[in-house]
């Protein structure tokens, strides 16, 4: 069930069907509490609807124009990107990716589909050496610095 | 008539003829000011998000796809900045209940200093009383009366159901009736 508030703004918006228009509009006749918000709410409509909208500088067109003749003019998006051009690119990786698969399936031999097993032994000896402590230790200073930067960046945003 | 006036300059600044956008600007800057007043406050702030929503529109003009109205499209525009000047500034929103409201008050009618004739007007207290709603009930309440914009151009604006508006809607007038009732408080019974 709608408050009174809330029928008497649908009804002063002309939000309620042409039946619960005039329904309403009887009640407003006949209930003196109707009447009085009605009132109320249709002088408060009338005040809201007459105020008039502020008023900037007098420079502030001629500002706006200064700062958007220093921006590149604007353009259309149909003329910047060509959907002939994305289409063509489409087309040609297409049948790349075709024509790479159509070889691999043409020159392997399949032995009665029998997979092939695998033998992982793992040398951590070998693993483990100068050389690849050296670029694990150098990967892990190049992310560091990355995300140095990136905060850093963050930070004057 | 209007919407096809603005397309054409849209699409006289977009062939290069970027004086045809000074039209525009002189067209929407009314509404785009009061909005951004509506957020900001302070008629300096204000301007410089009103300045800030213009220089936005020319650079995306070219994707403006025509599926809205200019004005909705750039009100949409004018929101979003609106709201972001606000989480930057992180500006105060006057509540009813707070003990120092009746000092807020009187600062912030006195700095209406350029509307001492009207201080005292119902107008004047109405725009004192929507300058303490909070920001989306004086943004829906100003795009309904205001700017002409239909409950569904409305949602468009503010990324919501146009029922949603329509209960924001309600709710923003009956906010506004009660802080009326505050301010004027025995006046309030001449007003309405």
């Amino acid at each position: 069930m709608k408050r009174i508030e809330e029928q008497i703004w649908d009804y002063i918006d002309g939000g309620l069907s042409n039946k619960e228009q005039e329904a309403l509009a009887k009640k407003i006749a006949d209930d003196n509490e109707y009447a009085t918000v009605y009132a109320e709410m249709l002088e408060l409509h009338s005040l809201m609807a007459s105020v008039e909208l502020d008023e900037p500088s007098m420079s502030f067109t001629r500002n706006i124009m200064d700062k958007v003749n220093l921006e590149t003019a604007p353009l259309v998006l149909k003329t910047r990107v060509d959907k002939r051009i994305i289409y063509s690119l489409s087309a040609v990786f297409l049948v790349a990716m075709v024509s790479v698969s159509w070889f691999a399936v043409a020159h392997t031999d399949f032995p009665a589909l029998a997979l092939p097993s695998f033998n992982i032994t793992m040398n951590l000896q070998q693993l483990v050496s100068p050389l690849s402590l050296q670029i694990f230790f150098y990967i892990d200073i190049l992310l560091a610095l990355l995300y140095v930067d990136r905060l850093y960046r963050s930070k004057k945003a | 008539m209007q919407q096809q006036t603005d397309q054409a300059l849209i699409t006289a600044v977009l062939e290069g003829n970027s004086s045809a956008y000074a039209e525009l600007v002189n067209r929407h800057k009314r509404f785009v000011f009061t909005m951004a007043m509506k957020f900001a406050k302070n008629r300096e702030d204000a301007e410089e998000i009103a300045q800030d929503c213009f220089v936005k529109a020319y650079r995306s003009l070219g994707s403006f796809k025509n599926t809205s109205k200019f004005s909705t499209w750039l009100y949409t525009i004018t929101y979003t900045t609106a709201m972001s000047f606000l989480r930057k500034k992180r500006i105060a929103t006057y509540s009813m209940d707070e003990e120092d409201n009746h000092l807020q008050l009187e600062n912030h009618i006195s700095s209406f200093q350029a509307n001492v004739v009207e201080k005292k007007s119902k107008y004047a207290y109405l725009n004192l009383a929507i300058s303490q709603l909070l920001p989306d009930d004086a943004a829906i309440i100003t795009l309904f009366y205001q700017s002409e914009q239909s409950l569904d151009e409305i949602g468009q604006v503010l990324k919501m159901e146009s029922n949603t508006v329509k209960v924001k809607l309600h709710r923003a007038r009956l906010r506004l009736k009660e802080k009326l009732e505050y301010l004027l408080k025995e006046e309030v019974k001449e007003l309405l």
